[in-house]
């Protein structure tokens, strides 16, 4: 176990890098998954308005009534600084002045010059705020034409100003989640891939090129320990520190969830194994071409960041183009997105696709682990080979 | 000295049609220093690499301890050291840490473990430094902690490719007296080095190699007696005339006179009182002169002359 309790001191060396993006994302991801929890949710935004009634009649104070519905008033003194300051600090977004005459004005049709304001340039509160009384002020003319006299005007106009609309939260994706596992809580296993690359390649990665450290090997070869009882404590370390770090996102994962796992949460837990697994092999592989440091991350962010936004990590795949998705199809987070976005309920659910998804994020690993031995082969024939040959020529 | 520890029987060892060692053969007996010198590229890490088994040969025999050496000769292995060139050891690990590591690859039982690295701790002198990182450490204490590493199991055989490279002399004096101490307590050494009078200091016997080949071999002495310098005469001389250099070129045994900087160089070839025949030549000619050395042949002689003076530039 001396190759074991070398790599597990390695690791300790190396892990702070790995637990700043562990914690990093764990930090984003819970305000995230509840803000996720809430985004199809409507509410019509209230503006905050400051309201000079210089008619002071009861149509005035009826138009006052109705603004204050669906908005809030804030108390100013009616002074040109005090209101530009308010504007300027955006404590107020509106001031409405209702002129003297105002009610007089609207009785014979006439609009001209009723109201007053002062209002940030280009803002989009004028926009809103215009809008509603051109809408207010047309229907009591309409209603005064129609023979109303102005106070019942004035009552049906506010009524008909009064009808909210329905709003309803349209998603590019079909919702058919379910509540074991919700479409909000579906994020969290969505972002994991990136977090699970960028762990993988830039701390195993360097444990990795640390234990097969060409003069360590050389050492190590030299000594009476079998080269096959090397690999296998070299592997167990990696392979306790995968499951280590996956089980720290599964078990946070639960937390978010709110207990043990049910149902499809399974699924989900199950896919994000595999996953790791995947980016342990390529971990391994990009530690078996030997990179530098800085190489060692440049790939994190290459890998990473490019599975993520070509297989549907950071932007939906609903929201993806025909081409980025083909070109998905050859990694194996777009599975691993497949997968996570049937259980979210984005597809119909289908247990046998389902795992045929994962099979194939599985059947990456495997290709990359046999792709590690390969370079590796050929590394160490091929490499010992020419430098032999070389020192021989000098 | 009795029995054989290494024995290299028609080893040869081909890079397509480069031959790297060509019919090499090698008897390396218990309890020696053995010292293996040669140009770059003249195939001693090759050597140590088949005898190694890190790298496979294409002909000969390799017995180590009186058994032949493979790949699988775990027995074999658990009692040779290597100690490389290269510092070969754990960033991520301190002093005590990387030591017993190393050592844990041979030696499985704890308390055992534990005895021998604190005796290779005190042995490289490094009691004040187990908890640094190595990157903490001088260049010398870095070769010390090397050495620590490869002979913290007590190894029976211990291979020394070029150790003190780029080490202080204190360092490298500190060193030598290790490698002498490992052999005074039994272990066999074989040793390979550039620097010259490492060699003529702690080696027993010594081979030669160039082009794959052993091109001589024998003690210091034996080496020595090889070649064809046997006695250098330097003496500080202000002038010398033609005819004076015709006469000490006419002496017994002399076969080489030149003189420049003021500096008169005989070399001689055997023979007996050659230093009293070359200065009564100059007392004849009532010639002036200051100091007077008189110099037996170097390693670094007997090395030149044998492997010839050509530049070899490529690492071995």
């Amino acid at each position: 176990m001396q190759v074991f309790n070398a790599y597990m001191k390695v690791l300790k060396k190396k892990l702070p890098v790995a637990m700043i993006y562990v914690i990093v994302f764990l930090t984003i991801a819970f305000p995230m998954s509840r803000a996720g929890a809430n985004s199809d949710k409507f509410e019509a935004t209230k503006l905050d308005i400051c309201i000079f009634d210089e008619d002071n009649t009861p149509e005035s104070k009826a138009l006052c009534d109705l603004i204050v519905k669906d908005n809030d008033i804030v108390e100013l003194e009616n002074d040109k600084d005090v209101i530009t300051d308010a504007l300027y600090y955006e404590s107020a977004d509106y001031v409405l002045i209702i002129n003297k005459g105002y009610a007089e004005k609207l009785a014979e049709g006439d609009t001209e010059e009723i109201f007053g304001s002062y209002h940030l340039h280009d803002s989009y509160s004028i926009v809103y705020v215009e809008q509603f009384l051109n809408e207010y002020t047309s229907a009591v003319k309409a209603y005064l034409a129609g023979g109303l006299d102005l106070d019942e005007a004035v009552k049906s106009a506010g009524e008909a100003v009064s009808v909210e609309a329905e709003v309803n939260y349209e998603s590019f994706d079909e919702d058919n989640s379910s509540a074991d596992f919700p479409k909000a809580f579906s994020f969290y296993f969505q972002y994991m891939p990136y977090i699970l690359l960028s762990v993988m390649i830039s701390a195993l990665c360097p444990i990795l090129l640390t234990m097969g450290r060409k003069d360590i090997r050389y050492r190590t070869n030299c000594s009476s320990v079998r080269p096959s009882s090397y690999t296998m404590q070299i592997l167990a370390g990696s392979a306790l520190f995968v499951i280590a770090l996956w089980l720290i996102f599964a078990a946070a994962g639960a937390v978010l969830y709110g207990g043990m796992y049910q149902g499809k949460g399974w699924y989900a837990v199950l896919n994000s194994f595999i996953f790791s697994l995947v980016a342990a092999s390529i971990a391994v592989l990009v530690a078996s071409f030997s990179p530098s440091d800085r190489i060692v991350s440049l790939i994190t962010q290459v890998v990473g960041l490019g599975m993520s936004f070509l297989c549907g990590i950071f932007v939906p795949m609903s929201m993806l183009g025909e081409g980025v998705l083909a070109a998905g199809r050859f990694l194996p987070a777009y599975w691993y997105i497949k997968a996570n976005n049937m259980l979210a309920g984005s597809e119909p659910y289908d247990g046998s696709k389902l795992m045929q998804y994962m099979l194939i994020e599985a059947a990456f690993a495997v290709v990359l682990a046999i792709l590690s031995l390969v370079v590796n082969r050929v590394k160490y024939t091929g490499g010992l080979k020419a430098k032999g040959a070389a020192k021989a020529a000098a | 000295m009795e029995n054989t520890v290494v024995k290299i029987q028609n080893l040869v060892k081909r890079y397509d049609d480069l031959v790297a060692l060509d019919h090499l053969e090698l008897e390396i007996k218990e309890g020696e220093v053995f010292g293996l010198l040669g140009p770059n590229g003249s195939g001693k890490t090759t050597t140590i690499n088949c005898l190694l088994s890190l790298l496979s040969f294409d002909k000969g025999e390799i017995e180590i301890f009186g058994k032949k050496m493979t790949p699988v000769s775990y027995d074999i292995k658990k009692d040779i050291g290597i100690i490389m060139q290269n510092v070969a050891v754990f960033d991520e690990l301190t002093v005590y840490e990387n030591i017993d590591y190393f050592c844990g690859l041979y030696i499985t039982d704890k308390a055992t473990r534990k005895q021998y690295v604190d005796e290779a701790v005190s042995f490289v002198g490094l009691e004040d430094f187990l908890k640094f990182y190595p990157k903490k450490l001088s260049g010398g204490l870095l070769r010390r902690l090397n050495i620590a590493c490869g002979i913290a199991h007590k190894p029976k055989l211990i291979i020394l490719d070029e150790p003190t490279v780029a080490v202080d002399p204190q360092s490298r004096n500190k060193i030598l007296e290790g490698i002498e101490e490992l052999n005074k307590n039994g272990a066999t050494v074989i040793y390979t080095s550039h620097y010259m009078e490492e060699v003529e200091q702690i080696c027993t016997r010594i081979a030669i190699m160039d082009k794959g080949k052993k091109i001589a071999e024998g003690t210091k002495d034996e080496l020595k007696r090889m070649i064809k310098n046997t006695e250098t005469v330097t003496i500080e001389i202000m002038e010398l005339p033609d005819s004076a250099k015709q006469q000490l070129a006419e002496l017994p045994h002399v076969y080489e006179v030149t003189c420049s900087e003021n500096k008169l160089t005989v070399c001689c070839s055997g023979g007996k009182h050659n230093l009293i025949r070359i200065l009564d030549v100059l007392q004849k000619n009532d010639l002036s002169f200051g100091r007077v050395y008189s110099e037996l042949p170097t390693l670094n002689d007997v090395f030149l002359e044998i492997t010839g003076k050509a530049l070899r530039d490529k690492e071995d």
